[in-house]
């Protein structure tokens, strides 16, 4: 870890100054993440700016906001998970929270830094970036850059293809099965957004120039050369909040992982349907785990209009989620796992947990 | 010859460890806790490659940084790394975070080299060639009889290709130590070791100062499980700094380099052809088996394991990679044979049409004699039918579906049952010593250079002599972990409480007989009309004076005596048997345990509570060994890619099931002795958890761990 400059805004306004006054910042907030990169020297920022102490008003919490709710960035995971409305209404996003970690890491983590987290990629986390090691279509010289004054390794791959790829030629169980065809593999990290992006969320950014409102799945692009962030959220710019229109119909999430504790997804999906009584009218249904972005499985919201909602459609709606999907060497049993999530999400809309109990 | 007592009060009781509310409070000081004064603390500069020559090495950078203190090279210019995470060199500073600075700053010219990290590398026709001799060994070829023609003649045949990752030992107290010389000839070392004795020898070679003139200190660890034996260069890197600084110096790894040079359990494949008679009765095995231990360490299993084979035949290699080479790991070698095996005998009961259970009655020896304290030679067979009856019922086995119905049943969920037997020694060696104290105010104090690795050693040897002198074992100061006293076991093999328990029971009976002897005339008594019991000295039956009181009859010199061994008091080669209920979710490959019942013999059970706690122990590593651990190597960068504890996946409280302990505790048992229990239960667990996953999707899943992505490719290839 390098040294850095470090500064406690009580503000968003003064947050965002102190962002953009330094050569390069990183936002601090639960530090679930942050604190790992800056110890690996995966991140190296010359000033880090604590967030968790901005007062200004919205800024943590949850509010009515005309017929929706507006969610302070700052919010702990742990105080969604608690809050009553949120439970009420959209249960994919409680369900969604309660996913992600620990009690103890809820209890630190926000809203904000679960949205704006990096991937985690585990030849990122070695210092090999985002696109595989390859640097403007080259590995000729693959060089893993950890960050900062002293970047003692640098590694000449002996025999590595001159298009060759990290994802593509090593372990890539926990990566992408759909928009493979480029060189970002990594997947999105963040249980909330697919769930929030299914519910028609969208997120207030206050930068320099003042305040903007994106949809949540602009928070994220995909970077076609290394050292270009996969969030627009510029470094120097805060998430402020994030606001939820009011319900329409029923939504619900589905977490696949390995343990149950502490684990990071497999597969996970996030439903919001709209319903003419039993038929459904119009379905947002999301991937989290499975693409550099969230992944809207398109196939799977046509396939299901019009219909009713039940174990075959469902099951069929699970299967077109899998439309386009083009897994690597190692991870093509994420495939039936879309299956899955898409189908348990859609049936726990319904009420339907079919798989918690055996059948006799 | 010795025997324990027929009726005892506090031995075989379930005492509550004397260190378990400092333990569970953090008041207890671990080695890694120690901050002597004016202590620095070091960092250790690993390699980030695989394999490199490191051409130039330069610590300017590094020593000018303020607070760097002093900068000690474990490998010099010319010298080649073979692993990611190999030591390279170590930095003392005034802080942790400086040290790990000047770590980064010390300048390394590298020139890489062809790397195999994985077996697949390894073998590969263009594989670098890693060692003088190759990239492989061969072991000795076992042969037993003519397979061959017993297979052919067999009613039943199988074969069968299982696999096991490398595994790491995961430590929570990472290797370390605190180095402090006490002068030029003298130091004291706080060690997170399960070899106080070892320690103080090696650090004493190293330096070349006398033994006498080491203290190592472990007064307790935070885990070993086979991988804390020695010094380490981590351990001399830091007498060299702290000798350079002439300040004490705190040295312990950080997580990557416990995972990647602090030792694995190798990894282990088998190819295996199994046959049967009509009976049921396995009577031939054909295997060619496989793993690598790393750069230099062997991958050795035991196979056949556990069962009678009359006929079989055996070619093991080991590999060579460029990884860190494993170490000892709880039951060296047996979690790998035992799964191998009961893999085998699994499938071969599928290709018979029967029980497993029955296949494996049917194959145990009829004659396995292991030795007992009393003399009375025991056949373990005898025991593991006991065993195996008791384990059945517990887990419910009556319910358990053949694979052929598990795989037609409707749902998502499908339920299976599954078994292993295992077998381990678990003897005490004779000679260790230890030192009973009781002084003139009536405090007792125990005194050896053992130390306690988890396993509850220093509460077990307070209840030992509290049982002699009528005292609770709270009244006892067992003081282990001291390399200044008499030598005690290293805990290795399940052997620290049989090594130490005699000798412990030895010192306080020669206690007590002293004491009675000086204080008797003071009672107005002979030594043989004294007795110990209830906290007091009973005088000829009748009259009782306090313990304190009597103690101070001595007058101003205590009892000291120290004793070793004696015979009678233990035995090994122990038997076991562990069942699984497990849920696999075959829509996504989740494996979910119901319940896990281990049943163990272990001779005389000392304290029913440690005991537990080291079959629970056992179990939850097992458990972590069936379903999520593997240590994953980059085929192409040649480094590990979760040296960490979260994609290095652990068990957390919600995947661990309701487990069921039954102790295999009769007379017979008991008269055996101690025997040590540490190993034993986590060997079946790994095994028994991949057999209830294939009986219940009706199809074997050959590779380890038991995960999504395993399960699925096996039900997508069935």
């Amino acid at each position: 870890m390098n040294a850095f400059e470090y500064a406690s805004p009580t503000s968003v306004e003064q947050a965002v100054r102190a962002l953009a006054g330094a050569e390069s910042s990183e936002g601090l907030s639960g530090g679930t993440d942050l604190l790992c990169r800056l110890k690996d020297s995966v991140s190296s920022p010359s000033r880090v700016v604590y967030l968790k102490a901005i007062a200004d008003e919205g800024f943590r919490g949850v509010f009515a906001e005309g017929d929706g709710l507006a969610i302070g960035a700052g919010t702990s995971l742990a105080a969604l998970l608690a809050d009553e409305a949120i439970a009420a209404k959209y249960p994919a996003l409680k369900q969604a929270a309660r996913s992600v970690a620990t009690p103890q890491i809820r209890n630190m983590a926000t809203v904000g830094g679960n949205l704006l987290q990096r991937p985690r990629c585990w030849y990122y986390r070695s210092g090999f970036g985002l696109l595989g090691g390859r640097r403007d279509g080259d590995t000729a010289r693959l060089v893993r850059e950890l960050e900062g004054e002293y970047a003692p390794y640098n590694i000449n791959l002996v025999g590595l293809p001159a298009d060759g790829h990290l994802v593509r030629l090593g372990d890539n169980r926990y990566h992408a099965i759909f928009m493979t065809d480029g060189d970002a593999l990594y997947v999105n990290p963040s249980s909330l957004a697919p769930a929030l992006i299914a519910l028609g969320a969208t997120a207030e950014i206050v930068g320099p120039d003042g305040s903007r409102t994106v949809p949540i799945a602009d928070l994220y692009r995909i970077p076609s050369s290394e050292g270009e962030r996969e969030l627009t959220v510029a470094t120097d710019e805060v998430l402020t909040r994030v606001l939820l229109p009011p319900p329409k119909g029923k939504n619900a999430f589905y977490e696949i992982r390995q343990k149950q504790a502490h684990d990071w997804p497999l597969v996970l999906a996030s439903v919001c349907l709209e319903m003419d009584g039993d038929t459904v009218r119009q379905a947002s249904i999301l991937l989290g785990a499975v693409a550099p972005v969230p992944y809207r499985a398109e196939a799977a919201e046509a396939a299901l209009a019009g219909k009713k909602l039940d174990r075959s459609t469902a099951e069929a709606a699970g299967q077109a989620a899998t439309t386009g999907a083009k897994p690597l060497s190692k991870n093509g049993y994420k495939v039936p796992l879309v299956k899955t999530a898409v189908k348990r999400a859609l049936l726990r809309a319904a009420g339907d947990e079919y798989w918690t109990a055996m059948e006799a | 010859m010795a025997s324990w007592p027929d009726s005892t009060r506090v031995i075989g009781a379930a005492v509550p460890r004397l260190d378990g509310l400092a333990k569970a409070s953090g008041r207890a000081k671990y080695p890694s806790d120690e901050r002597p004064d004016g202590v620095l603390f070091a960092a250790i500069l690993h390699s980030p490659h695989a394999h490199a020559k490191i051409t130039k090495i330069d610590t300017s950078k590094a020593e000018a940084i303020p607070g760097v203190k002093a900068v000690h090279l474990i490998a010099e210019e010319g010298a080649t790394v073979r692993y990611h995470g190999e030591e390279i060199a170590a930095v003392a500073a005034e802080s942790e975070e400086i040290a790990r600075d000047g770590c980064r700053a010390i300048a390394i010219e590298f020139e890489v080299l062809p790397h195999a990290v994985t077996e697949e590398q390894a073998l590969s026709d263009n594989a670098p060639r890693l060692t003088p001799r190759g990239n492989t060994q061969e072991g000795r070829a076992q042969q037993d009889g003519d397979p061959d023609a017993a297979l052919a003649e067999a009613a039943a045949t199988v074969e069968g290709h299982y696999s096991l990752p490398v595994i790491t030992h995961v430590c929570l107290e990472t290797h370390g130590q605190v180095v402090r010389w006490d002068g030029p000839d003298r130091m004291t070392v706080w060690a997170s070791t399960q070899n106080v004795d070892g320690v103080e020898s090696e650090m004493a070679g190293a330096f070349e100062i006398p033994a006498t003139n080491v203290t190592v200190l472990t007064p307790v660890m935070g885990g070993g499980f086979g991988s804390k034996f020695g010094a380490d260069t981590w351990g001399v890197a830091a007498g060299q700094l702290a000798k350079k600084t002439g300040r004490p110096v705190w040295l312990f790894l950080d997580r990557i380099q416990e995972h990647l040079t602090a030792g694995n359990r190798p990894s282990a494949s088998a190819k295996i052809k199994i046959g049967a008679d009509k009976s049921g009765k396995i009577t031939a095995m054909i295997a060619e088996t496989q793993g690598t231990g790393g750069i230099s360490r062997g991958a050795a299993f035991p196979l056949p394991y556990v069962y009678e084979v009359p006929n079989s035949r055996r070619q093991h290699t080991d590999v060579r990679i460029n990884g860190g080479n494993a170490r000892a790991m709880r039951a060296p070698g047996h979690p790998q044979g035992c799964a191998m095996m009961e893999f085998a005998v699994d499938d071969l009961a599928e290709a018979l049409g029967m029980d497993p259970l029955q296949v494996r009655l049917n194959s145990l020896a009829e004659q396995d004699t292991v030795p007992s304290g009393d003399g009375q030679p025991i056949n373990r067979s005898e025991i593991y039918r006991a065993q195996i009856e008791l384990g059945r019922k517990a887990i419910g086995w009556d319910q358990r579906k053949s694979r052929a119905e598990n795989a037609k049943a409707q749902g998502p969920l499908k339920r299976g049952f599954g078994m292993a037997l295992h077998q381990w020694g678990g003897g005490g060696r004779d000679d260790k010593q230890v030192t009973c104290i009781i002084n003139p105010d009536g405090s007792v104090e125990l005194r050896s250079a053992t130390q306690d690795i988890g396993t509850g050693c220093r509460t077990i040897l307070a209840q030992i002599a509290a049982e002699v002198l009528g005292l609770e074992p709270t009244a006892i100061s067992s003081n282990i972990g001291n390399s200044q006293f008499p030598p005690g076991q290293a805990s290795g093999g399940s052997t620290t409480t049989p090594s130490m328990a005699p000798p412990a029971y030895n010192a306080a009976l020669k206690a007590r007989e002293q004491l009675f002897r000086r204080i008797a005339g003071a009672l107005d008594a002979e030594p043989g009309d004294l007795e110990a019991r209830g906290g007091v000295i009973l005088v000829k039956g009748e009259r009782e004076v306090p313990w304190k009181e009597a103690c101070r009859k001595l007058g101003t010199m205590p009892v000291s005596v120290t004793e070793g061994f004696l015979e009678g008091l233990t035995a090994q080669g122990v038997g076991g048997c562990q069942f699984v209920d497990l849920t696999v979710d075959v829509e996504t490959g989740v494996v979910r345990l119901n319940k896990i019942v281990a049943v163990q013999d272990t001779g005389l059970i000392l304290n029913m509570l440690t005991w537990k706690s080291q079959v629970y122990g056992g179990v939850i590593m097992g458990l972590n060994y069936g379903l999520f651990e593997e240590l994953v190597m980059d085929p192409t960068t040649g480094l590990a890619l979760n040296p960490d504890m979260e994609l290095y996946k652990l068990a957390g409280a919600s995947d661990i099931p309701e487990i069921e302990i039954i102790p295999f505790d009769n007379e017979q048992m008991r008269k055996r002795g101690v025997i040590g229990v540490g190993e034993p239960p986590t060997i079946a667990t790994a095994a028994a958890i991949g057999n209830a996953v294939a009986n219940a999707l009706g199809t074997r899943v050959p590779a380890f761990p038991m995960s999504p992505w395993n399960v699925l490719n096996a039900l997508a290839k069935a």
